[in-house]
């Protein structure tokens, strides 16, 4: 299998080499950009099967990087970011990024996001399969239909809905925005209160213990991921 | 006139009351003059007013404020100026002080009287001269208020500075100690350790780097907060998604204890801001972690009423210092057995000043049976809104 190619646009010396020290030991291949600027060349040039982008670039907005890109490119885009930017990260996803990481984080969520962008990529955002596993419990998303072990789970069709963007995007971030969109139609995308409600129904229809999720996962003031391995 | 100077406060207030005074009594044209912060006198910048004097030579007002004496028509200094210029000095006899330029005189009043011949009337001149003593009084008054005010402020500045300071420098140098030693071992003979050893070191940097993180966070926060620069974002929330939220990250730590949760099926959705609530579960339950023993039992428990949702975090741990329970949320107070236990003091705080952001509130006890238990509440506000019925 021929190695990943990453590039990272990011400021700080200091983070360029721990994540070459660490995408390298992973295998994959990394260049890197310290402005911008030169990370919208090197993206252009390279064609990298991945962009890592910092949030916090001196000479442009992190956001305007990710629409110079996908205005000619679907590459998988990552946002670095750090905690309390919510609204930046909202933004970059709103804007085209696939998904974000907060510093400071470990190995084993970079390679984890990583994986899940570049399978992403590679399937033109098709699920995988028809069938989900959380767990013990089997959907079938074509058929609409729940295999639980000992117990009858019915679910609604929003439900069926709302669960089909989630696997079809599995191990990514999706925005409160973009899954009301999707799911509720454009009027809805100022009432996030439907997605709560709906989150926690799934929940508890699907998690074995819905007050500490295991597949549901909330990406506090960004939005939901639904953890599974697709 | 010494009633209304005495009981103005601040400069500009002072001039504009001895402008409208003098102008009065001396039907004249009158104005103010200060000094900027090098001693160079200006013009006021507060809007001029009905009989104010415009145009006052600066010049002269300079000599006099340097010289601590009258100068202009009337006097022994330029008796051809139209403008009579009188020092505003500060405590008898001060006005001869001229050695200290601009020492004790706190800026010149001008007056340019519409009976020139007035001021050559000795008692007239000594009229004035007293009103000048008064407004230089008042000026002075401001002044040591000011200072007074100032020095109060950065005397408790000065005191959370020397807190923060020693607070920052015990909890960032421990782990740094041990960052530091744990990495020097790896770059230095990591290759002579086993295996067991380099993960262990390793682990070990990751968590005092984490617990360093942690308490830059709480200092961040707890400057935000106090400056009102947060204000919450209040959304829709289910308390389960948050307590679920926070659990995953607790949880997911190395060498993580599991926490207990019982939380009422129907809890209502409730507006609250989803980061800050978190972090204020967070810190509670950290609180625990870090005071109560590797085998007691953290629980996360809720309730609704109609009066608040209130949340707890309880512990069969040792407590907190009888009497102590209200303290606990002031800035850097630190539990017993401090010096063992990291933390700058500010976890509780930062939670109070969150509970107060959302109109609630926040308390420490302990249980009957030996243990922590902080509780806070959340108003209930609103009902939430309804959703569209989903077709059957």
């Amino acid at each position: 299998m021929s190695s990943h190619q990453i590039l990272v646009i990011e400021d700080e010396p200091q983070i360029r080499r721990f994540l070459r020290t660490t995408l390298e030991a992973n295998g994959y291949r990394m260049i890197e950009a310290d402005t911008a600027a030169r990370g919208i060349t090197e993206a252009a040039s390279h064609k990298p099967d991945l962009v890592l982008v910092d949030l916090g670039l001196p000479d442009m907005d992190g956001i305007e990087v990710i629409r110079r890109i996908r205005e000619w490119s679907p590459m998988p885009v990552i946002v670095l970011s750090a905690r309390g930017e919510e609204a930046q990260k909202v933004a970059a996803l709103d804007a085209g990024a696939d998904d974000f990481i907060t510093k400071p984080f470990g190995v084993e969520e970079l390679n984890a996001r990583l994986r899940v962008a570049l399978r992403h990529a590679h399937r033109g955002g098709q699920a995988p399969s028809a069938v989900l596993r959380l767990g013990e419990v089997e959907i079938d998303l074509e058929r609409r239909e729940v295999r639980a072990p000992g117990r009858a789970v019915h679910l609604t069709p929003i439900e069926f809905r709302l669960l089909g963007l989630l696997a079809r995007h599995a191990g990514m971030v999706l925005t409160h925005r973009q899954l009301l969109r999707e799911v509720w139609g454009p009027s809805h995308t100022d009432q996030p209160h439907y997605l709560r409600i709906y989150m926690k129904q799934l929940r508890d229809k699907l998690e074995p213990e819905p007050a500490r999720p295991r597949y549901f996962l909330t990406e506090t003031g960004v939005g939901y991921r639904l953890k599974a391995e697709a | 006139m010494s009633r209304e100077l005495a009981a103005t406060r601040g400069f500009d207030n002072i001039a504009a009351g001895a402008v409208r005074h003098t102008s009065e009594v001396f039907d004249a044209q009158v104005v103010v003059l200060l000094p900027d912060e090098a001693g160079r006198i200006c013009h006021p910048r507060a809007e001029a007013m009905h009989r104010s004097l415009r145009g006052a030579d600066l010049g002269v007002a300079q000599l006099v404020f340097t010289r601590g004496q009258k100068a202009g028509l009337g006097t022994d200094t330029l008796p051809g100026h139209d403008t009579i210029y009188l020092p505003l000095a500060a405590g008898p006899g001060a006005a001869r002080d001229g050695a200290e330029p601009g020492g004790s005189v706190r800026g010149v009043l001008a007056v340019l009287l519409a009976n020139p011949r007035r001021i050559l009337l000795p008692e007239q001149m000594h009229l004035l001269d007293t009103f000048a003593a008064q407004i230089a009084l008042a000026l002075e008054r401001a002044r040591l208020a000011d200072q007074a005010q100032d020095a109060a402020v950065s005397a408790e500045a000065e005191r959370l500075r020397n807190s923060l300071l020693s607070a920052i420098s015990h909890d960032l140098r421990t782990p740094l100690a041990v960052i530091a030693g744990s990495a020097s071992s790896l770059a230095e003979s990591g290759d002579r350790l086993d295996a067991p050893h380099r993960a262990e070191l390793a682990r070990a940097i990751y968590n005092e780097a984490r617990q360093m993180g942690d308490l830059v966070n709480n200092i961040l926060d707890m400057t935000r907060l106090e400056s009102g620069e947060v204000r919450p974002n209040l959304q829709w929330h289910s308390l389960e998604e948050i307590v679920g939220s926070v659990l995953g990250r607790v949880e997911a730590r190395p060498g993580a204890r599991k926490i207990g949760v019982r939380l009422p099926p129907d809890l209502p959705l409730i507006k609250l801001d989803a980061m800050l609530i978190e972090q204020l579960l967070t810190n509670l339950i950290e609180n625990s972690l870090k005071y109560a023993p590797a085998d007691a039992r953290i629980e996360i428990n809720a309730a609704a009423s109609r009066d608040a949702v209130s949340i707890a975090v309880v512990d069969n741990g040792p407590g907190f210092p009888p009497g102590d329970e209200a303290r606990v949320f002031d800035k850097f107070y630190r539990g017993r057995r401090e010096g063992a236990v990291v933390g700058a003091g500010l976890g509780l705080t930062i939670c109070s000043a969150i509970a107060q952001a959302h109109g609630g509130g926040i308390s420490a006890r302990n249980r009957p049976n030996g243990g922590a238990e902080v509780e806070f509440r959340l108003p209930p506000g609103e009902a939430p809104p309804a959703i569209e019925p989903e077709p059957a």
